[in-house]
């Protein structure tokens, strides 16, 4: 989440990903660095550990509103 | 009876006594579940006072939620955790210490694995303050050991914003987030202190912390021979790189080694040092590759070879600590983060409090 603020930051495009259980952390770390609106992508959990073919699952699933959060300007 | 409470150095809060005082601490998620003194602003200014500091100064922003660690807040947290103004420069190292950046605060804060910030205490200063180092110093009973662990503990929850499940995302935690904070046995100890490996001198008092697991029980029984010291190595060594810990799967992180007394007089009468001590548990606390891909097979290494569980002897911390008898303790680390957890350590400074004209 910090590495996207970051890149934010830097006027990088970048979307963070975050799975169901870690969202309330992303909002906590978001507002506290002073970016509420970096984009972010909502994931099942977990992602981690689960093998290939789920990951390829979930990466297919999402990758519409990944290239969606990428090219959509974010508000500050 | 109405009473002040300063919850973070700035705000004050009201309350119509101690008692309810206290739950409203507990109300606002300001404790560790624990009772809290109540930070009055008597007791807060007593505890910056001890400082010698003014107590707008700010020493650093606190993750993950980056607030501002003023000298102020600070004593706020050392008063609610029940430490004595003595204490107080114990705490400001400590803060001082997981505020350097190599110590990665914010994203130790924020892993789902079991750390807690242990803190070292060294020099003569730590035995003036009653923290212990013998037995039992990191259990029950000893106030300076208690209070001055949980007063980082709430400083990490009330300035760094950490809190369980959603910015503090340890999946289950581990006992030593409550307080975990010793002194080294200098006294009855063989071996030189750790502070002086980070070149500091003996007569100067220090903290060294390190984000470190739970203590992992090491039972070794010495024989008369002359195997017995490096059996004892290897004992530590295979405690490091268990197959389940971080350190050997990620071969990185420091590690924390806890000899008891007679574990360092047999290590010290064998010959070795700290330095020595430490090569060792480096060079022994490996894995074959196949061996540790039957239990995680998905954690990408390579398919066979040799697995270090540290990058290098600089990555153990050694100590001596505790009753003498069969058992020492290893607490492996988290490893992760841009510094790989590394240890940090400050001076505790006394020598900051102003001249009492009348003393």
């Amino acid at each position: 989440m910090r590495d996207g603020i970051e890149l934010a930051r830097l006027n990088i495009p970048v979307v963070a990903l975050l799975t169901e259980e870690f969202w309330p952390q992303g909002d906590f770390v978001a507002q506290a660095a002073g970016m509420p609106a970096v984009p972010r992508v909502r994931l099942p959990h977990p992602v981690a550990g689960t093998g290939p073919t789920r990951m390829a699952t979930i990466a297919s699933d999402n990758a519409t509103a990944i290239v969606s959060a990428l090219t959509v300007p974010a508000s500050p | 009876m109405t009473s002040g409470t300063a919850i973070d150095g700035n705000s004050l809060l009201e309350a119509a006594d101690n008692f309810d005082a206290i739950e409203l601490l507990h109300q606002l998620g300001c404790t560790d579940g624990l009772p809290a003194i109540v930070p009055t602003p008597e007791r807060v200014e007593a505890m910056v006072l001890a400082t010698g500091i003014d107590g707008d100064l700010s020493i650093g922003s606190m993750g993950p939620g980056g607030g501002a660690a003023t000298i102020r807040t600070i004593a706020a947290n050392a008063v609610m955790a029940g430490c004595i103004p003595d204490l107080m420069p114990f705490v400001l190292a400590s803060v001082r210490a997981v505020l350097d950046p190599r110590f990665d605060l914010g994203e130790m804060q924020g892993t789902t694995h079991c750390t807690a910030p242990l803190i070292i205490a060294n020099g003569p200063l730590s035995e003036t303050c009653g923290i212990a180092s013998g037995f039992g110093a990191l259990g029950p009973g000893f106030r300076s050991n208690a209070t001055i662990g949980r007063a980082l503990r709430l400083c990490m929850m009330n300035i760094g914003g950490a809190r369980p499940g959603t910015s503090d995302m340890a999946l289950l935690g581990h006992p030593g987030k409550f307080t975990f904070c010793l002194a080294e046995n200098e006294a009855d100890s063989p071996l030189e202190p750790l502070h002086l490996r980070w070149g500091y001198e003996a007569e100067d008092t220090v903290v060294t912390v390190v984000g470190a697991e739970p203590p992992h029980s090491v039972l070794f029984v010495s024989g008369d021979d002359a195997d017995s010291p490096d059996r004892l190595l290897r004992v530590l060594a295979a405690t490091i790189a268990n197959v389940g810990s971080n350190n050997v799967n990620m071969s990185a992180g420091a590690v924390t080694v806890v000899l008891n007394i007679d574990h360092a007089n047999l290590l010290h009468s064998a010959g070795y040092n700290k330095s020595m001590i430490a090569e060792k548990l480096a060079e022994y606390a490996t894995q074959d590759a196949d061996h540790l891909n039957r239990f995680n097979p998905s954690l990408g290494r390579p398919k066979s070879g040799v697995v270090q569980a540290l990058r290098s002897p600089d990555d153990v911390l050694v100590l001596v600590a505790g009753g003498g008898g069969l058992y020492s303790v290893v607490m492996p680390s988290w490893a992760a983060g841009p510094n790989r957890n590394s240890a940090v350590h400050a001076r505790v400074e006394t020598d900051q409090a102003c001249q009492v004209p009348w003393a």
